[in-house]
């Protein structure tokens, strides 16, 4: 992007620097409990870090041949379809839920509906389509970590929509022809391209890669970082500037 | 599915044992060694 230019007679040109936000691309799953409890930190950590930050969520299927109607909760699945020990299961549900606890969310493991979250991911990109992205990705989460809605279902996911403002009619139009599909399958694409292989991850400023649910410091930490290497690369660019006006000043003298 | 174009490399940053979801399991920190006392303390190790 061109940087504004400003030119006084007698003086190199000036270089305005403009703030803007930093871009943060996040992978995410509505059916993954760390992504929620990462939100939650990433948003205190992007707090903590003051400056403009803009988000925008991207698709990832963690398991896309969940069924949609899957008959139980988390235990269920993963005691049956992964094989995994009930007990195991259960003590690492009791342990997330505490950790989910600590950053302000009550996650109800007991009444979550297992599903297929590839339709809910075409409501976010809906959401987006209308500038709510983030308000939907906010209520899935909510709805199926701790109010126990179902999430895969459209006539579920057009009253999860309507609850924001969205137009409901328009909503289950835009997922029963499958309008955002291929939108889904453009971030799952993207996440491959970059080697994203669990969520969630941020990617910041387009550089900087983060995996999972960081402390809210880390990510305060990373959008400094960025800051500071945008800060950095605008002034070199500033000085360069100035050298290129310096030796035209020079070539014109008489 | 389209591949995507190959982004420029990313510099990874961040604690890189940090929780996350791949596939079906979400490792949790900590979890495999609580379950270890937890049945030392059950006297079944």
């Amino acid at each position: 992007m061109s940087r504004p230019r400003r030119e006084y007679p007698g003086l190199p040109a000036v270089v305005l620097r403009v703030s803007e936000a930093i871009k943060v691309d996040i992978w995410s799953d509505v059916q993954c409990p760390w992504c929620y409890i990462g939100k939650r930190k990433f948003e205190d950590g992007a707090a903590q870090f003051g400056g403009d930050v803009e988000v925008e969520y991207h698709s990832f299927e963690l398991s896309p041949d969940t069924p949609v109607d899957f008959d139980g909760n988390t235990v269920d699945y993963l005691s049956q379809r992964k094989g995994m020990p009930v007990a195991q299961v259960e003590e690492m549900l009791e342990r997330v839920t505490g950790i989910a606890k600590s950053v302000g969310l009550d996650y109800d493991f007991e009444h979550v509906h297992q599903t297929n979250t590839v339709i809910a991911h075409e409501l976010l990109h809906f959401a987006k389509s209308k500038g709510r992205q983030l308000d939907m990705k906010e209520r899935l989460l909510k709805a199926y970590f701790v109010e126990g809605h179902h999430v895969g279902r459209i006539a579920d996911l057009a009253d999860l929509a309507a609850e924001i403002g969205l137009d409901r009619a328009e909503a289950v139009a835009a997922l029963e022809a499958h309008s955002y599909l291929a939108d889904v399958k453009a971030d799952v694409a993207q996440a491959q391209a970059y080697g994203i292989q669990g969520v969630p991850f941020f990617v910041i400023d387009g550089k900087y890669g983060v995996s999972g649910a960081q402390e809210a410091a880390a990510f305060a930490n990373v959008l400094e970082q960025a800051r500071t290497g945008r800060d950095a690369a605008q002034s070199d660019s500033a000085e360069m500037d100035s050298a290129d006006t310096d030796a035209e000043s020079e070539q014109v003298a008489p | 599915m389209t591949a995507a174009p190959n982004p420029a490399p990313l510099l990874i940053v961040g604690d890189p044992a940090a929780a996350a979801c791949e596939g079906d399991f979400c490792a949790v920190p900590g979890q495999e060694q609580a379950l270890v006392n937890r049945r030392l303390d059950a006297d079944l190790v």
